[in-house]
């Protein structure tokens, strides 16, 4: 079992998020699992730790399509937080749209953090969704 | 006998004014008279009897023999001989008659001699003149005839009778020769010519028609004149020239302009012919049409004088390269402003005009109106960008289409992977209870899904003339219950006679989405207010939907406001629908939305409907 102390799942669907939580129950343990219906909800949660102190959550499941704020400009306004801990991204869709897929990719090359691109339907949880060795440490 | 007849000579024959010599019938001399000596000479010989043929030593056309022939005879004979004097020529002329005594014996020959030169000169004239008139007629087919009203006898020359195609032997009458001419025009035009130049005098030259003597019909010039003596007109001279061949050269000619002329007016072409300084000299009746004026107020007009300068500078600069490399310009695009501003497109080619020498003299311009193409062309230009931008509206749809279609399933899939490997019953019921809400989820996508579909693929839209006023009155009826619960005011000011051009079901869910979206985005902390408006604009009626309410970020959001499934509040009614399918309805009914907003403030929607029939 992998411990872990925050995951952040951001989706407006629920049944992905029940799909989720379900399948991390059996890999990792995790006190703290948070769920939010959009990127703005989550951003503001993020920022607000940060000035209290908390660190950062370790791993984060994002949706793309969702109302007000959606996963890229979630991504957007998360790298301009300043942030040394990298956080492993990963980007849960069910888009075939290659443009998606490019645009992750950019945000892959130009970020510190470690992104994922999962699509839909998602069976299971991958250890390297959860944790990644740091080489350089 | 000697004597006797030295005696018989009269001694008066020496001072006789004219060359004459006396020769007895042995052919000598026997006596002269001065003149003759003057004429012939002193003989050499010492003899007392010099014989005659001395005298004539060296005469041309006048052997010892023809003398011989000449002297002897009781008739008077002439011949005519010449002399070199120096380098002159001189042309005489012996008289032989018989000498006879008082019993009419014959004594010998009488010889009288003058000189003719004059005469016979003036005779070569004549002759050479003769030739030459004769030449002249024959080369120019010019003949000539003569009518003598003493006499009234016509009479014809070789060339004349040539002309007319008779026998040289030929004599024509007046009416005769008149009777040649064609009937009609021609006949009646000689006719009352010849009798006016017989009362009147004077003068005439006329072209007419004749019909030979073999049948033929050939065009002939013929003249008159009238020739007066002590003011009477007593003969009428007249010329005759043949000129079938000019006519019908000229007549070819005539054609062939008439041909070319025709040609060039006729050609849906602007033809015109340029100097070098770029001044028309030659415009087509298409040119003229395109500019409004007669041919004859184009001529010598340059570009400046018809087209807006800056067309006109161009036009200029196109003539002059054209002159300078003498290389054609050919199906070039141009565009002409005439000075009432109206503009049209021309396919122009631009040819020099070379003299002998191969220099540019001109050019020949010839322009085709392809405004109409132009035209054409732009309305296809706007239809590809329009099919180009649904062609975009489609793909993008397809993509929701399998996005939305895709979460679904995936969903499905991952539950019932849960399911398959669930052994609690209670998780089970658990699992069921999400599939049966991915079930619905899946069935509320279809419906709006549908929604959308209908409206792209409505293309016969059958638009009516719907008042305005009572529309929206009816939507808000219809929220009555919501309007009131929220506490909302509505002011509309809308002309009630206001129509607008619209699918009936197409307005009222425009209208119902505008106002509900006021409502549904309302800032809590003030009373809703809505605002509605209308007017006429550029072909548009123009509705207005204004609120107080919570606004939108359009930097943010401005360019997924109208996108499908896009929320952008905290609302758990929203749907992200309503404005997609309205803008769809909008514009396919030819109009278009736009929105400005304040957050904050509130939010303002303008519906431009199309006002144009087509």
């Amino acid at each position: 079992m992998t411990k872990l102390n925050s995951i952040y799942i951001i989706d407006d669907d629920p049944i992905t998020v029940f799909g989720i939580k379900k399948m991390l129950k059996t890999i990792v343990e995790c006190p703290n699992v948070k769920t939010f219906e959009n990127g703005k909800l989550a951003l503001d949660q993020i920022m607000d730790e940060l000035r209290k102190g908390i660190q950062p959550p370790e791993v984060i499941f994002l949706d793309i399509n969702m109302p007000i704020m959606d996963g890229w400009e979630f991504l957007e306004e998360l790298l301009k937080l300043d942030i040394k801990e990298k956080i492993i991204i990963n980007v849960v869709t069910s888009s075939i749209d290659t443009s998606d897929y490019q645009r992750w990719n950019k945000f892959r090359i130009n970020c510190l953090h470690y992104l994922n691109y999962k699509n839909k339907p998602i069976f299971s949880i991958e250890p390297t969704d959860l944790k990644r060795i740091n080489l350089a440490s | 006998m000697k004597t006797s007849q030295a005696g018989l000579i009269p001694y008066p024959i020496q001072q006789l004014p004219a060359a004459t010599a006396l020769v007895n019938s042995d052919f000598a001399l026997v006596q002269a008279s001065d003149d003759w000596y003057a004429l012939f000479g002193i003989p050499q010989s010492k003899k007392s009897k010099v014989p005659i043929f001395d005298f004539y030593e060296g005469h041309e056309r006048c052997s010892k023999e023809i003398l011989q022939q000449y002297l002897v005879g009781n008739d008077v004979r002439t011949i005519r001989h010449g002399k070199n004097i120096g380098d002159k020529q001189v042309w005489l002329e012996s008289i032989f008659a018989p000498w006879l005594d008082q019993k009419k014996n014959a004594q010998g020959t009488i010889i009288q001699v003058r000189d003719i030169s004059e005469d016979v000169e003036k005779d070569a004239e004549l002759e050479r003149m003769n030739n030459l008139l004769n030449a002249t007629s024959e080369v120019a087919k010019i003949g000539s005839w003569e009518y003598d009203l003493v006499t009234e006898k016509l009479s014809w020359c070789e060339m004349t009778k040539k002309i007319h195609q008779v026998p040289t032997d030929y004599k024509p009458s007046v009416a005769e020769a008149i009777e040649f001419y064609k009937q009609g025009y021609s006949r009646n035009k000689i006719s009352m010519l010849f009798h006016n130049l017989m009362s009147e005098g004077g003068s005439f030259n006329e072209r007419l028609q004749i019909i030979t003597k073999k049948g033929e019909e050939r065009w002939v010039a013929a003249g008159g004149k009238a020739i007066t003596q002590a003011g009477k007109i007593i003969k009428i001279f007249g010329t005759f020239q043949d000129i079938n061949e000019q006519m019908l050269a000229e007549k070819r000619t005539r054609e062939s302009e008439r041909l070319l002329t025709t040609l060039i007016d006729n050609l849906p072409i602007n033809v015109f012919i340029k100097d070098k300084d770029s001044r028309k000299i030659l415009v087509n009746k298409a040119e003229c049409d395109y500019l409004e004026v007669d041919a004859k107020q184009l001529i010598g007009k340059t570009d400046f004088d018809l087209y807006d300068p800056n067309v006109a500078q161009k036009s200029r600069d196109e003539d002059l390269e054209v002159i300078r490399t003498l290389k054609p310009m050919l199906a070039q695009e141009t565009i002409n402003v005439r000075k009432d501003g109206s503009i049209t497109h021309f396919l122009t080619s631009k040819i020099p005009l070379l003299d002998l020498d191969g220099n540019a003299y001109g050019l020949i311009g010839m322009s085709l109106d392809i405004s109409n193409l132009k035209q054409k062309e732009e309305q296809l230009r706007n239809l590809i960008n329009v099919t180009a931008i649904q062609n975009k509206k489609l793909i993008n749809f397809a993509h929701i289409v399998s996005h939305n279609l895709r979460s679904h399933s995936a969903n499905f899939s991952m539950l019932l992977d849960f399911l398959s490997k669930e052994n609690d019953e209670k998780e089970k019921t658990r699992i069921m209870k999400m599939l049966l809400f991915a079930s619905d989820n899946l069935m509320d996508t279809l419906e709006n899904l549908n929604e959308v579909v209908d409206i792209s693929t409505n293309v016969n839209l059958d638009k009516k003339s719907i008042n305005l006023l009572s529309s929206i009155e009816r939507v808000q009826q219809n929220l009555s219950a919501f309007l009131e619960k929220c506490g909302v005011t509505v002011i509309k000011s809308v002309d009630k006679k206001l129509n607008v051009l619209s699918v009936p079901a197409y307005l009222e869910s425009i209208i119902l989405n505008l106002m509900t979206n006021a409502v549904k985005y309302r800032a809590l902390d003030r009373a809703p207010k809505i605002v509605i408006s209308a007017q006429k604009q550029d072909g548009f009626i123009v509705f207005s939907i204004s609120d107080n309410g919570l606004g939108i970020d359009l930097k943010r959001y401005g360019d997924k406001l109208f996108g499908m499934y896009k929320t952008f509040h905290d609302n758990k009614d929203a749907r992200g629908l309503g404005l997609y399918i309205i803008k769809n309805q909008i514009e396919a009914m030819d109009g278009n939305i736009t929105v400005t907003s304040e957050v904050g403030k509130g939010s303002t929607f303008k519906v431009n409907f199309n006002d144009q029939t087509q």
